[in-house]
């Protein structure tokens, strides 16, 4: 009795144990990426391109990538399907979907890796198969791709200080004057937001006066919004504060709620990405406020384009193509280039 | 046997003291030896780290240096070259290099002439545009380097190395060769450095860093600021360590290291200045952890050692003062008592009666001083042998401190002679005690056989003298006692007398 009771006991152990294995993707509790969906009309006898985004859902700033690839299938005739993870985190999801396009036979591949690093095995793998591959807003570690369309955000961190400069004279801020700059940023291992606090530095180091200093201390909001406020507010300690830069849209919002909320008018502002905490900054006449925005349409619209051009045998002329940087204040705010940017923002 | 234990002594009065004292002074000399060892070593060790940090950071440096003087030697050269070439058409001369493939490792050439036009690839001259490249052409002197940028052509990250060019017959201008950065990176690689070893490329006057190896592989070959990835983690209080190193940086030194903590973790860090690419410096970042996992092990292990050591010599210590006490206690008995009736010896009955009297001196306390003789034991030795004597005095004495035990002090004076000094003056109690031993004294006998010893009855005389009322010290004492056993002897034995005549029997 006790020896049936003893493998009655091991059984239930071994279904208890075997009820706790999970699948890896739902031990993390990440959502897997949907399949692909059709983005564009699906027309016999076109050439098939998949997108792979970053985020396939709640996030402005993708979707705005999947406008553009929607409208540069429509104008070079092609079919589009689209998919990407619901976390940026998640490369194992595009791993897959890389699979999943090659098997499913496309013509090209238009891809945001999740992973420089991780990624580029799959993406030499796909290459090698002789899929055309176009990245778009990240680069990868590897050289099998056609052409990669991002930001280069050395640049925009560059074009942030330029920005910066020029509107701390415009506040009449004399070169001789002591000042400082507050900086926040949204993570510190985010390659985007630390290339651009780099192309900050950069211009900044050769171009400031030597008076008009950087505060070392390099605020971190973690993503938070709240967060950002509390670092903006933290940084209004400094006496001769005179300037702001968020490097990112939540370090940007927490400066702009800051400077509003407590009329900051003395206070230069430049950041990224157009939130409506900025545009009502930007708006109002007594502030003095720039921010910085990425044509991610463009990363779409002419990724398509040269998946396109790619599968129709031509080679792009460079592998590497900065898609730039709006600079949006009131002077430039009701510029056509801008009124479009924003139109896509 | 219960043996008297209210006995003092001067070695016994401060036998555990000095061991006690001896055994905290050993702990703080053991303690602090352990302290300074650990200074000495912790201090060792981080000097160690520094030499070797600074080490595997020269040995970059020169990697790094010798691959740059390579690449802006490779530049004048082929300058020189091209200078004695003499060419006027500077447009042919960049299409017919461009084509070729030298393998000299750069991934593009081109010319800059004296107006300032530049000739490159379209996606080159873009560059020019957005990264002021002629700017820093203009820098050459004989030769400049740009910060690196990403180039259009591959999408890597490159920088350009600008030197002067004569053309067309003394005209000037610049030749520009564009290589990979990872062709810096690559050298930053090497054996000596553990994985955790962090190589970072530093501009001093803009913080910014790229680094080369490190334990994240995806951050090799990206920007960051040094005041974000590297400062800013660091303990507040070795901020200021930082930021003079930081200074030396700015001052153009060579060389110059720190020592830091992030969190629990302590880092070296050293940078080294860069010959060819003004401004810039590698630096090296390592965990002391990973540097001196040897030592660290050794250190681990002699602390060890030196635990284990410590506990036994605690433990030796404790048992060889256990030891030597117990040892020192036989003897102190031995000296003490007298090893036939374990009674007090003269000597040690001598110390301990003035010790207490002089303290009843003191108190205004009272005590009896008795002499006790037991009565012909000559006879008994002679009639019976010495063995029943030895019964005699042993069973005699036994009844002595079953009477007055725990409030006196009891002594064989030497024979047959005990002296028993009673800690009150209470006569009538201690005649009622005399009277008791006198019952048990006829017990005694001095051997099993009735037969044997037939009639025998063993009797004793005692004389007795009070304190302070007969005499203010010991030898008073004995004298007053000694004088009222007289007494009792002379009438006959087999009784007891109080000094002054005051007998009760």
């Amino acid at each position: 009795m006790k020896r049936v009771a003893a493998i009655l006991l091991c059984f239930v152990l071994c279904l208890s144990l075997c009820g706790c294995e999970k699948k890896p993707d739902e031990e993390q509790g990440v959502k897997p990426a949907p399949d692909f969906m059709p983005l564009t009309e699906i027309v016999p006898g076109r050439k098939n391109v998949y997108l792979i985004v970053k985020i396939i859902e709640g996030s402005s700033y993708w979707q705005v990538i999947v406008d553009g690839a929607k409208d540069g299938g429509d104008d070079f005739d092609c079919n589009v399907y689209y998919s990407g993870s619901y976390l940026e985190t998640d490369w194992e999801s595009h791993e897959r979907l890389l699979d999943e396009a090659a098997r499913a036979g496309a013509d090209a591949v238009l891809i945001a890796p999740n992973d420089s690093v991780n990624l580029s095995g799959k993406i030499e793998e796909v290459y090698a198969k002789g899929i055309p591959v176009v990245l778009i807003d990240t680069i990868a570690n590897t050289d099998s791709y056609d052409i990669c369309y991002m930001t280069d955000n050395l640049m925009a961190g560059r074009k942030a200080a330029e920005e910066m400069l020029s509107l701390l004279k415009k506040n009449g801020t004399s070169e001789s004057e002591n000042i400082q700059i507050g900086i926040q940023v949204g993570a510190t291992s985010s390659m985007t937001i630390i290339e651009r606090l780099a192309g900050f530095f950069q211009y900044w180091s050769q171009f400031a006066p030597a008076a008009w200093e950087v505060i070392p201390d390099i605020k971190c909001n973690e993503g938070s919004v709240d967060k950002a406020v509390i670092c903006a507010e933290e940084l209004l300690k400094y006496p001769n504060l005179k300037g702001f830069f968020g490097t990112n849209n939540g370090s940007t919002v927490g400066f702009a709620r800051v400077v509003k909320e407590r009329e900051l008018k003395d206070i230069a502002l430049v950041g990224f990405d157009y939130s409506d905490d900025i545009a009502e900054l930007i708006a109002d006449e007594e502030y003095t406020v720039s921010t910085v925005l990425q044509k991610q349409y463009d990363m779409g619209y002419m990724g398509v384009a040269s998946a396109v051009a790619v599968i129709g045998g031509e080679k792009p002329e460079v592998k590497f193509s900065d898609t730039g940087v709006i600079v949006v204040n009131k002077d430039t705010i009701d510029q056509e280039e801008v009124k479009n940017a924003l139109l896509h923002n | 046997m219960k043996k008297d234990q209210n006995i003092g002594s001067p070695n016994e009065i401060t036998k555990s003291i000095p061991f006690l004292r001896m055994l905290v002074v050993y702990l703080v000399v053991c303690g602090a030896g352990v302290a300074i060892l650990l200074m000495s070593f912790d201090s060792l060790m981080r000097s160690h780290d520094k030499k070797l940090t600074g080490n595997i950071c020269s040995l970059v440096t020169e990697k790094m240096n010798n691959s740059i003087r390579y690449m802006t030697i490779s530049a004048e050269n082929m300058a020189e070259v091209l200078s004695a070439q003499g060419t006027d058409d500077l447009g042919e001369l960049y299409e017919n290099l461009a084509r070729s493939d030298d393998g000299s490792g750069y991934e593009s050439i081109g010319f800059i002439d004296e107006e300032g036009n530049v000739y490159a690839s379209p996606a080159e001259l873009a560059e020019f545009d957005k990264w002021g490249l002629s700017d820093i052409a203009k820098l050459a002197d004989p030769v400049s380097i740009s910060a690196p940028y990403r180039s259009g052509n591959t999408g890597h990250s490159v920088f350009t190395i600008f030197t002067n060019y004569t053309y067309a017959g003394g005209k000037k201008g610049y030749l520009f060769l564009t290589y990979p950065l990872k062709e810096i990176e690559e050298m930053a690689f090497t054996e000596s450095a553990t994985k955790d070893t962090e190589i970072w490329l530093m501009e001093a006057a803009s913080d910014n860093v790229i680094q080369c190896a490190g334990p994240d592989s995806t951050s090799i070959g990206g920007w960051n600021n040094a005041l974000l990835s590297i400062r800013k983690p660091i303990n507040a209080e070795f901020q200021d360590d930082y930021i003079e190193w930081k200074n030396k940086m700015n001052q153009n030194v060579v060389t110059a290291n720190v020592s830091y903590e992030i969190g629990k973790e302590t880092y070296t860090q050293v940078f080294s200045k860069i010959d060819f690419m003004h401004g810039w410096f590698v630096v090296v970042k390592i965990p002391s952890s990973s540097l001196s996992s040897a030592l660290q092990t050794f250190r681990s292990r002699v602390l060890i050692f030196l635990g284990v050591l410590f506990v036994a010599t605690v433990f030796i210590f404790i048992i060889s003062h256990k030891r030597e006490t117990a040892e020192k206690r036989v003897l102190e008995n031995l000296s003490i008592h007298d090893p036939l009736t374990s009674v007090m010896n003269r000597r040690a009955f001598d110390f301990t009666a003035k010790q207490y009297l002089g303290k009843n001196l003191k108190s205004k306390g009272e005590a009896s001083l008795l002499f006790i003789d037991i009565d012909f034991f000559k006879q008994v030795n002679d009639r019976f042998g010495h063995e029943a004597g030895d019964r005699i005095l042993t069973e005699f004495s036994a009844a002595l401190r079953e009477l007055f035990g725990e409030g006196s002090y009891i002594s064989r004076y030497g024979g047959d002679e005990f002296v028993v000094l009673v800690r009150n003056a209470d006569k009538d109690n201690i005649n009622r005690q005399l009277e008791l031993l006198q019952k048990h004294a006829e017990k005694i006998k001095p051997c099993d056989d009735p037969q044997e010893y037939g009639d025998f009855v063993l009797t004793f005389s005692c004389g007795a003298a009070v304190f302070p009322e007969d005499a203010g010290d010991l030898k008073g004492l004995e004298a007053g006692a000694d004088s009222a056993l007289y007494t009792v002897k002379k009438n006959g034995r087999n009784g007891f007398e109080w000094c002054a005549g005051n007998s009760a029997d």
